[in-house]
């Protein structure tokens, strides 16, 4: 009985997937993902990382864009090429990290307040209210000094302090599915809270939760570049905001050395703005009201 | 000489994402100054269409062809100016559903002033308010703070505002209990006999247009399928669909509409459920005030009253949904559960039956999931298929596997509510709590799931407890008839006990708010002391 079903998710892909192609602006920000994501993938076999060692350079310091390297060098004589294709890495393993974290969290404390009610909500959404007034560029900055410096504490500090905003919209849509009378209709069938929660209520929260995550990666990417060019994120890699970090303490500026600003900051933009261009498609598909006149 | 709003070979068209669909084909009507036409049909037949396309207000996306005369001057021809001097002044509408047809954030004096303002005519909103009967203070109101019946009053004295001469009234009684519904009738019978003004009435409720219409015209599929004196199209129905619609609203003390036969009514069977001075509160809200009740097995037991009279949460208290502030609930005796394992095993015996199928079913999940879900949660060993299909056809779904891949939304209304249905029966319950189980169906499939509940009645020795605002629902089916009235029982006993000489002045109430046609005579309840 399980293939009807089966073969219902699959039509209702193959519906989503239609909807989703017909977007111009989704799809641009779908191609430039995997785009970007397969350079990430490919750099230790397309490119030679011992490029990215200081002792092993040939190049000298700020030579600007010419045929051997393409986005000329950096303080070190390193190519600003090579370190912007392996800075996608990190930037993308930590943007993907901390927003799992974070929409996890959100998720699960936003169905908890609001399938529980009473005073587990009070404390939960209270709690929630106290990261959600923090601001949560400070409060990252604290952990990350606090903690031990390296990936984990940069993913870390981020997911614990993007959440609370997924855990508000979880809730709002939560409390929306179980005013529904087919929850009631669960309950009296003798349905408790597991079944309620993953039969009726997490399938009709995901979608949102998903529109949710891949905008969330796109602030996570930015987060985690603030955090690196302010010094904060793991010095033995090297990640966009490292970069930016380093040009701007050996004075790119004063060297007029633009081919070392730019390039990392272009990637910045080109990741956040495709995920945000396939989150925004993604959301017109789930919710065709957004869609307007056309 | 033409009549106030004359209808010719009216057709309207829509078009959709698949193509043109036509709401309403060649309908010819006609209406003069101080008569009432009704409108009958159930959802999608094309009535509202109809009603809008005397002001114009369709969509962009509507064709109309076919001439709309509002005295004698076509509405399709009419510049964008007059047709803004005829909207409201010349007609107007009282829009279906009243708690959204006014706007929250306005006091309802404004509201009702607006057209006044727009037309640039002088009126009071106070004598508007008196002529609909309520106080002038009501203008400084909002409209969460008026009642249902007063916010449908409300919407009728705005569109009397610029003394229309014809008022097109669209489902304007269909959310009121039945003792409002009785009172805005009368104000619309009354300003139409007064004012000579001409009004088209839209609804669902043959009793409803029974009660107020000279003529009558019944639609189906966009077509007018009969048409004539109301009284005559009542009493003598000759197209099979009016007749349908006639019979889903039955008449109180009538025995053609009594499909409960005597030797039906079950005899003094074990007491399968029982409440003994149940109380539930809500903060300082009573709702459920020391109710005492028994349903035997096999019996169907309706509990009448009017919205917010603690119907819904005395359901739910029996339920196990809801704990009760005091008393006790026992099923065969003993008492409910509180443990959540007791409680899941007491949820095979009693099942429930949601009033809005199409809310009850998760849109996500299939026919066959949504019957399989109790199987599931209960973890009952054996065919699971087997099973399923057996309580789809219990509830007449045939052949069952053909609804099995089927999405709620692809179902139709009685459908959907069989599903509903059928889920419950999947664990072999010993009653069902069915909370307004035909309310939000279609006139004509209200019948047949009525039947569906006394046939599983015969077969499976079901009993049933069935919360409705309807006392003709329950003449129909009921074997006894509790009546609710602000979280009390005032009355209970068999129905021809209650419907036929009620003993309490609430149940007299209730009665005497019916909407009555002709078809049969009144029952001498008036004059019982």
């Amino acid at each position: 009985m399980t293939a009807i079903a089966w073969q219902r998710r699959r039509a209702a892909a193959g519906a989503t997937w239609r909807e989703f192609a017909s977007q111009r602006g989704g799809l641009v920000g779908l191609v430039g993902l995997a785009v970007i994501t397969l350079l990430a993938l490919l750099a230790p076999w397309v490119t030679d990382a011992s490029g990215l060692d200081v002792t092993r350079v040939t190049a000298r310091p700020w030579e600007p864009p010419s045929s051997t390297y393409w986005l000329g060098t950096d303080h070190n004589g390193r190519s600003v090429l090579l370190l912007t294709w392996w800075g996608t890495r990190i930037s993308l393993v930590v943007g993907l990290a901390a927003t799992v974290l974070s929409v996890l969290i959100g998720t699960v404390v936003g169905i908890a307040a609001a399938h529980f009610g009473g005073w587990v909500s009070a404390v939960l959404m209270r709690f929630t209210d106290f990261f959600l007034v923090l601001p949560s560029l400070v409060l990252a900055i604290a952990l990350s000094t606090v903690l031990p410096r390296g990936l984990g504490t940069i993913v870390l500090a981020i997911g614990v302090t993007a959440w609370p905003a997924t855990a508000r919209l979880v809730r709002a849509q939560t409390l929306a599915v179980e005013a529904r009378p087919f929850i009631e209709r669960a309950r009296a069938l003798g349905g408790g809270h597991g079944h309620v929660i993953g039969r009726h209520v997490l399938p009709a929260v995901l979608p949102l939760v998903f529109v949710n995550t891949t905008l969330t990666v796109a602030s996570a990417i930015v987060a985690e570049s603030t955090l690196s060019f302010l010094g904060l994120g793991d010095p033995t890699r090297v990640s966009w905001g490292s970069l930016l970090h380093a040009a701007n303490m050996h004075g790119a500026v004063s060297q007029r050395a633009w081919w070392f600003l730019v390039p990392p900051g272009l990637g910045v933009v080109c990741v956040v703005l495709a995920f945000t261009l396939c989150g925004r498609a993604l959301e017109t598909v789930l919710n065709p009201r957004l869609k307007g006149e056309r | 000489m033409s009549g106030l709003l004359e209808l010719r070979d009216l057709s309207v068209h829509y078009r959709s994402a698949r193509g043109e669909v036509t709401a309403v084909r060649s309908v010819s009507l006609g209406l003069e100054s101080g008569q009432t036409l009704g409108l009958a049909g159930e959802s999608g037949c094309g009535k509202s269409t109809v009603a809008m396309s005397v002001l114009r207000l369709l969509p962009r996306t509507a064709r109309v062809e076919g001439q709309v005369l509002l005295d004698g001057e076509d509405v399709q021809g009419m510049t964008w100016g007059r047709l803004r001097a005829v909207r409201w002044a010349a007609a107007s509408v009282v829009f279906q559903g009243a708690m959204h047809a006014l706007n929250p954030v306005h006091r309802v004096g404004e509201q009702i002033a607006e057209p006044m303002r727009l037309h640039g005519v002088s009126g009071s909103v106070s004598a508007l308010l008196d002529q609909v009967e309520l106080p002038a203070r009501a203008a400084r109101a909002y409209p969460h703070e008026l009642s249902g019946g007063q916010k449908q009053r409300v919407m009728i004295a705005m569109a009397l505002a610029c003394e229309p001469r014809l008022v097109i009234a669209d489902e304007p009684t269909t959310a009121l209990d039945v003792v409002v519904q009785a009172q805005v009738l009368a104000v619309l019978k009354r300003l139409v006999t007064e004012r000579g003004i001409g009004l088209v009435m839209i609804s669902h409720d043959l009793s409803v247009l029974a009660s107020t219409c000279d003529r009558l015209a019944v639609m189906r599929h966009g077509q007018v399928v009969e048409e004539g004196p109301a009284r005559q199209v009542i009493a003598s129905p000759t197209h099979p669909h009016t007749q349908a619609l006639a019979a889903a609203f039955p008449t109180v003390g009538d025995p053609a509409s009594r499909h409960v036969t005597p030797s039906e009514v079950a005899p003094d069977g074990p007491v399968l459920l029982r409440a003994e001075g149940v109380r539930v509160d809500f903060g300082a809200t009573r709702a459920v005030a020391g109710v005492d009740l028994e349903v035997r097995q096999g019996e169907i037991v309706a509990l009448v009253g009017q919205s917010g009279s603690g119907k819904t949460t005395l359901a739910r208290t029996l339920l196990g949904l809801q704990k009760p502030t005091a008393g006790r609930v026992l099923f065969e005796g003993r008492e409910l559960p509180r443990s959540a394992s007791g409680l899941r095993a007491y949820r095979r015996q009693v099942q429930l039956v949601l009033q809005d199928p199409t809310s009850a079913l998760n849109p996500r999940h299939s026919v066959y999931e949504a019957v399989a879900e109790g199987l599931r949660i209960h973890r009952v060993q054996g065919d699971e298929a087997a099973r399923v299909a057996e309580a789809l056809s219990q509830a007449e779904l045939r052949p069952p596997e053909l609804f099995f891949p089927s999405l709620p939304h692809e179902l139709s209304g009685g459908q959907r509510q069989r599903v509903v249905i059928a889920g419950a029966l999947a664990l072999g319950p010993r009653l069902l709590v069915a909370d307004e189980p035909v309310a939000s169906l279609d006139a004509s499939v209200r019948g047949e799931i009525l039947a569906l509940l006394l046939r599983l009645r015969r077969e499976l020795d079901l009993a049933a407890l069935v919360i409705t605002h309807d006392l003709g629902l329950a003449w129909t089916i009921a074997d006894r008839v509790a009546v609710m009235y602000r979280g009390e029982l005032v009355e209970q006993g068999t129905v021809e006990q209650v419907l036929l000489s009620p003993r309490h002045d609430y149940t007299r109430t209730l009665l005497a708010a019916v909407p009555h046609d002709q078809r049969s005579t009144r029952p001498n309840w008036t004059s019982s002391p």
